[in-house]
């Protein structure tokens, strides 16, 4: 259970979340959508602990335990996923290798032994299949030279070999086209068959035809505005923030 | 304090007289002549100091205090053999066939060495015939006063000489120790080596020694390729903490000749590597690569120049700097494309790693063209870690050091990535990473 309790947050001096409350149970699926800018993604690197986003008042606990005073590897080893809305290019390192030393070092962290070299190789390329990625990509440098949609599939590769307990999903759907983004629907739809918890950050509401949340949240001006269904983001869809009289940019 | 562009050191003149005596070679003439002469004329230059432009970054006031305390005795006995095994059993990689040319303390060292001999290969050390040295110490290619510090003190050294058309079919270890009985002692060896037509060679050059004593290497070494001869050298250079490491090639390329020289700087106080060639013939090419990592007092200098003197030839520098706390490098390449070295191909590239604010990385290239009709390009960087390539390794679980780990030996990697030559590469690219890692994992600064 992840409960983020009045969550303030600055980056370069500025307020961008301003008192932010949430709670995810176990195995549900929540989605948070929200004007450009009203600091979706700063929630997701505040949960995942990136330098500079500094936290000045309130909690987040993930399992009854303290995220904000772990290290962002730490974190990860709790079971934390965060599949990033621009995932970062690595040249000189590969996907194979990385994702290797990252799921070995979350193995050491739980105490659990490290995944030997041929396990490894079968995982990943089941995983590969199941997202329809070309396995020879995962040979090639992090990141480097794969178009938008590559990434976010690799992205889905990463999360199912890393098995999260808890995944926060930026933006995974932006750039995909209407194959790629059932491909990565059926990535979450799996992760979430074995109940573990998902959040969706969104700005459109057609990923969510795939993969139904349990709710849905408006994020604007900093803090969590509206709670609904999946009927809230179909009402946003129709009427646009305005019209559900949330400013838009309100940051 | 007046910056002066010559250090006097009176002292060396006193050792000279001492080790005199002591010199290989003392039977010859010839060679005691060159000695002497060679000395007066460093005596009458001095050390470079830091006001002559190629020495800025390499204050030599330190060596000239080294050479003042200099306590040079003619060793009764050899170096300590358990210690000498120790050294060797770390340089020496087994894993790749070939002779194996063992210098200890300066000299070499026939118990541990097994000399090349295959047809087509000549192969002399300096101590048991200095005869083959005589034209290269006659004739040196560079007379700077280092260099003739270096003839008049040499205390052993080796000379390869490929025949026409030959091809080694495994390369040689050239593997420098010093024990710890090299405290306070100048280590001049030389090197000559010599590739006729068509020759083809690889030499692994090693240097190595414990961090108690502070000895100088100083090895000169003159390399000659004729006509599509072709020459691949590695240094690797993993002395003690305390050593002074200084190397010199001297390269000369005639047509379609090819050069690789791929080196690595881990240790030493102090270390400065200076390779110097010449393009000569047309289609000549020369690829130069390496990675040097400074911490704590630690000082990495790489200097190359490269001298385009015909058409149609090729050169290539790619070299990686990692600075940590304390350490510091500079990298100055020049490369000089003369008026009728048309479609001359230059490739310069420098880039240094800061890992913690107190590390300083200088990079100067230096492109003069008198040419018209030429592709030259350079760029020197000094960066940071990317914070974001942090952040997403760490999300992913890997803690900050191995993150760091991973990123710096990404950094380095281009160096040694695509290596050249032979069935031996792997085992050297290992090589390159495991030395890498080994210097990361000893302390990433956080
Ligand atoms: N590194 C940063 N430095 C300064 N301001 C930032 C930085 N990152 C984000 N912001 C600002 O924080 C606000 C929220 O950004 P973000 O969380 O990316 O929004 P969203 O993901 O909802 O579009 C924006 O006003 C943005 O300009
Ligand atoms: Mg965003």
């Amino acid at each position: 259970m992840l409960e983020i309790k009045n969550l303030r947050v600055t980056v370069g001096g500025k307020e961008i979340l301003k008192g932010l409350n949430l709670t995810i149970n176990d195995g549900e699926v929540h989605a948070i959508m929200g004007p450009n800018g009203a600091g979706k993604s700063t929630l997701s690197y505040a949960i995942c602990g990136k330098d500079g986003y500094e936290v000045i008042e309130g909690s987040v606990l993930y399992n009854g335990k303290d995220l904000l005073s772990m290290d962002p590897n730490e974190r990860a080893g709790e079971g934390l996923f965060l599949g990033f809305q621009y995932p970062v290019e690595i040249p000189g390192v590969s996907n194979m290798n990385f994702l290797r030393t990252a799921l070995n070092s979350q193995r050491r962290y739980q105490g659990a032994p490290e995944v030997k070299a041929v396990d490894f190789l079968k995982l990943i390329r089941a995983k590969a299949k199941e997202l329809d990625v070309d396995p020879e990509m995962l040979k090639r440098d992090v990141n480097v030279g794969f178009s938008g949609g590559e990434k976010k599939r690799n992205e889905m590769v990463q999360m199912a070999v890393l098995d999260p307990s808890m995944a926060i999903l930026d933006e995974t759907d932006s750039g995909l086209d209407i194959d790629a983004l059932r491909i990565v629907a059926d990535g979450i739809n799996r992760l979430r068959g074995q109940d573990k918890s998902i959040l969706l950050i969104t700005h459109y509401q057609r990923l969510l035809d795939y993969v139904v949340p349990d709710f849905v949240h408006v994020l604007a001006d900093g803090r969590i505005v509206k709670t609904g269904t999946k009927d809230l983001a179909l009402q946003l869809e129709a009427k646009g923030y305005a019209g559900l009289g949330i400013a838009e940019n309100a940051a | 304090m007046t910056l002066k562009r010559y250090l006097e050191t009176p002292e060396v003149g006193k050792n000279f007289e001492k080790r005199k005596a002591g010199f290989s070679g003392t039977d010859q003439g010839w060679l005691s002549d060159i000695r002497a002469r060679a000395m007066d004329k460093f005596m009458a230059a001095g050390l470079p100091g830091p006001k002559v432009e190629e020495w800025k970054y390499t204050n030599l006031g330190f060596l000239a205090r080294f050479l003042a305390n200099e306590n040079f005795k003619i060793l009764k006995t050899g170096p300590d053999a358990a210690e000498t095994k120790r050294l060797f059993d770390r340089a020496y990689m087994g894993n790749i066939a070939g002779s194996v040319v063992v210098f200890v303390n300066g000299y070499f060292n026939p118990a541990l060495s097994s000399c090349p001999d295959e047809d087509g290969v000549k192969f002399s050390i300096f101590s048991e015939n200095p005869e083959a040295f005589r034209q290269s110490l006659a004739e040196p290619k560079q007379a700077t006063s280092l260099n003739n510090l270096n003839r008049a003190m040499v205390t052993d050294g080796y000379y390869l000489e490929i025949s026409a058309q030959t091809t080694m079919p495994q390369p040689i270890q050239i593997i420098h120790l010093a024990t710890s009985g090299s405290d306070g002692q100048s280590l001049h060896t030389r090197a000559k080596i010599s590739l006729a037509a068509g020759a083809k060679a690889k030499v692994i050059e090693s240097f190595m020694g414990p961090d108690g004593p502070q000895y100088w290497t100083h090895m000169i070494s003159d390399v000659d390729a004729a006509e599509k001869a072709e020459f691949c050298y590695f240094q690797f250079q993993l002395q003690g903490k305390q050593a002074i490491h200084m190397t010199e090639m001297h390269s000369t390329l005639l047509e379609k000749a090819k050069f690789t020289h791929m080196n690595l700087q881990l240790g030493a106080e102090v270390s400065r590597s200076e390779i110097m060639n010449s393009l000569s013939g047309e289609y000549a090419e020369i690829d130069l690569r390496g990675a040097y990592f400074g911490r704590v007092k630690q000082s990495q200098d790489i200097f190359t120049r490269i001298n385009h003197d015909k058409p149609h030839c090729q050169s290539n520098q790619l070299f990686r700097g990692v600075l940590d706390a304390g350490g510091k490098s500079a990298f100055q390449g020049k490369v000089i494309v003369a008026r009728d070295a048309q479609k001359t191909n230059a490739d310069q590239s420098n880039k240094n790693l800061l890992l913690s604010r107190k590390a300083e990385a200088n990079a100067k290239p230096e492109l003069l063209i008198y040419a018209d009709d030429v592709k030259c390009s350079h760029g020197a960087t000094v960066g940071e870690l990317d914070r974001d390539q942090l952040f997403y390794l760490r999300s992913r679980g890997l803690d900050e050091a191995a993150a760091k780990e991973l990123l710096v030996e990404a950094f380095v990697a281009e160096v040694f990535s695509d290596m050249p030559g032979g069935g031996d590469t792997v085992v050297l690219q290992q090589r390159f990473i495991e030395k890498t890692r080994g210097w990361l994992s000893k302390e990433v600064s956080s």
